[in-house]
């Protein structure tokens, strides 16, 4: 799999050690990798290698990112500048790439104005770990899983909705919201909200009013939840978070002669979620809307 | 392992139970309790097909009707139940003609392993996993786009589409069309027609393959096929083609726009293929 990228691509960058000697330093360097952790500590900089993607893979990485005018794309170790000038060339974003090499740096900025973009992107000799991440929209990385771990607690912290792509190396335990796999693995990882803990909302649902207490717990984006209506436990269906975005199903069977699934849909800010609620299916559809709050009501 | 799905499953309600563990001996002969679908569990099944006003709802086990009654009532759709007991049979056309859908359901006293449903768009289906598995050859059959739901039991080895859990398990299948062989691929370039050969295993909506090009073979990534729905991205010389297309109803061709590029830097052409040698498939 490592090998195809060798022969299928010509960098268009020149004077850099050539790509195969890079790809089979790959996974020497990751054992050197994980065992230069604790030297790192003794401030010591871990080896990172410049492996350049290729050209597919960037395309299909700024795809399943669903990149677009409105974006910031910022790339963690950007090389020879090829994501960020991919992101402002082929989909109008903006966007910063920072790399430890300052020559690379110069290099990207020099592709940067051979392709015209030069208004909308910038390259900075930066390490990735004193970066502000809040800036950007969409974070691209290359990195090996040591890097990518250490980074991880920060990526969470960033505002939901907050694009993550990467390739071959994922985030461990943190799974991406989606993959694909064209000719590399490429993953997506959107930063979910921060929604453990409990809320409450009054549903207005005639004929009566029903009260709603959730009780969230949250790994990543994976949710388990447990509710009561009205008092009465009842169980929480396909509960998914997608950014800030959170969706939820319970079994409404407050009037046991009309039961019907309460399919809840809203937006996360702060300590509120707020959106559409309906009740029913087919021609006995309903829809309201709904307001929750953290703690109590 | 189906015997212990059998059990599994049985094991929810008590009574079953004592059915499964009763013919332990002929997994081949249990009989087909009668257990009505709760009105969320109908809604469900329903919403999960997505029916609408085109579909004709075909329910296998049709009991006392209220999913083909469901089906025209809340979504317009028309329904067929087919059910084995003669007096659910009354009761179901008596039900719709209660509801005021008897214009639009029927009702038909049969065997479900051989009634006729071939212009079913949905089929619904809520019967033991050993029926469910005979069902399947012939439920391959009907059209590619079809929907299948079942709820609680599925198919032992055809992975469902979809599957949701709303206080049970429901999963989704849609009957895909056949589409293993060999193909010959055309498709317009910037730079002028592609011939590939082109190879499609399959086993049920799962298709892996790709092209065979001189000094080469180009993997087909991210294959799907939904129905009577294809696509596949080919990386041909550095650059990625998602193709995407409908296979047509002889099979023997299947034809789609082709994309190379992202962004701002999309080409859009067209691809056709058409069968040369056909394959087996298991499904």
């Amino acid at each position: 799999m490592r090998r195809e990228t060798s022969t299928g691509h010509r960098s268009p960058v020149t004077g850099h050690t050539s790509i195969v000697i890079g790809l089979w330093l790959v996974p020497l360097l990751c054992a050197v990798a994980t065992h230069s952790v604790g030297a790192q500590d003794e401030g010591l900089k871990p080896a990172v290698p410049y492996v350049p993607t290729p050209q597919v893979t960037v395309d299909e990485m700024l795809r399943i990112a669903n990149v677009g005018p409105q974006d910031f794309v910022l790339d963690l170790g950007s090389g020879d500048g090829r994501i960020v000038i991919t992101a402002a060339r082929k989909f109008g974003a903006r966007g910063l790439g920072v790399d430890l090499d300052s020559s690379l740096v110069a290099e990207a900025d020099g592709n940067a104005r051979e392709s015209g973009v030069e208004s909308r992107v910038r390259f900075l000799e930066q390490d990735l770990f004193d970066t502000d991440l809040g800036q950007a929209t969409v974070i691209a990385t290359y990195l090996l899983p040591f890097a990518m771990l250490k980074l991880r607690p920060r990526l969470l912290q960033l505002k939901p909705g907050t694009r993550i792509v990467s390739h071959d190396f994922d985030l461990g335990d943190w799974r991406p919201d989606r993959m694909t796999y064209v000719r590399k693995n490429v993953f997506l990882w959107v930063v979910p909200a921060q929604v453990a803990g409990r809320w409450q909302a009054r549903l207005r649902i005639p004929p009566i009013e029903r009260h709603l207490e959730l009780e969230l717990t949250q790994r990543y984006q994976e949710l388990s939840a447990h509710a009561r209506l009205n008092g009465v436990p009842a169980q929480v269906w396909e509960a998914t978070l997608a950014g800030d975005r959170l969706s939820f199903v319970v079994v409404d069977t407050t009037d046991r002669e009309n039961e019907a699934s309460l399919y809840f849909e809203g937006k996360v800010s702060g300590g509120v979620i707020e959106g559409e609620l309906i009740r029913g299916v087919g021609a006995t559809r309903s829809v309201t809307g709904w307001r929750a709050v953290r703690g109590q009501l | 392992m189906r015997r212990l799905r059998v059990l599994a499953g049985a094991a929810a309600a008590s009574w079953l139970f004592s059915f499964g563990a009763g013919a332990a001996g002929t997994d081949s002969d249990i009989p087909t309790p009668y257990l009505p679908s709760t009105t969320v569990a109908v809604d469900e099944m329903l919403r999960f097909a997505d029916v609408g006003p085109a579909d004709l709802v075909v329910d296998l086990g049709s009991g006392d009707g209220r999913v083909v009654i469901a089906a025209a009532r809340g979504y317009g759709a028309r329904g067929l139940g087919i059910e084995l007991d003669p007096k659910l049979v009354e009761e179901g056309k008596a039900n719709a003609q209660q509801a005021g859908v008897a214009d639009r359901v029927t009702f038909r006293h049969g065997d479900v392993l051989v009634a006729d449903y071939r212009d079913a768009t949905v089929v619904t289906l809520y019967l033991l996993p050993n029926l469910v598995d005979k069902l399947k050859p012939r439920l391959l059959e009907l059209r590619p786009g079809t929907r299948i739901v079942a709820h609680d039991y599925g198919f032992s080895d055809w992975k469902p589409d979809r599957r949701i859990v709303i206080s049970k398990t429901y999963l989704l299948y849609v009957v895909p069309a056949r589409v293993a062989g060999k193909w010959r691929l055309h498709f317009s370039r910037p730079e002028g027609e592609r011939v590939y050969e082109f190879d499609l295993a399959q086993q049920y909506q799962e298709i892996h393959g790709g092209a065979r090009v001189a000094g080469g073979y180009l993997p087909a990534f991210e294959a799907r096929l939904s129905g009577d729905r294809i696509a596949f991205v080919l990386v041909d010389n550095g650059v990625s083609y998602r193709f995407e297309g409908r296979v047509q109803g002889s099979a023997l061709l299947m034809e789609g726009t082709v994309r190379s590029g992202v962004g701002r830097n999309l080409d859009t052409g067209a691809w056709r293929a058409t069968r040369v040698v056909p394959g087996s498939s298991e499904g």
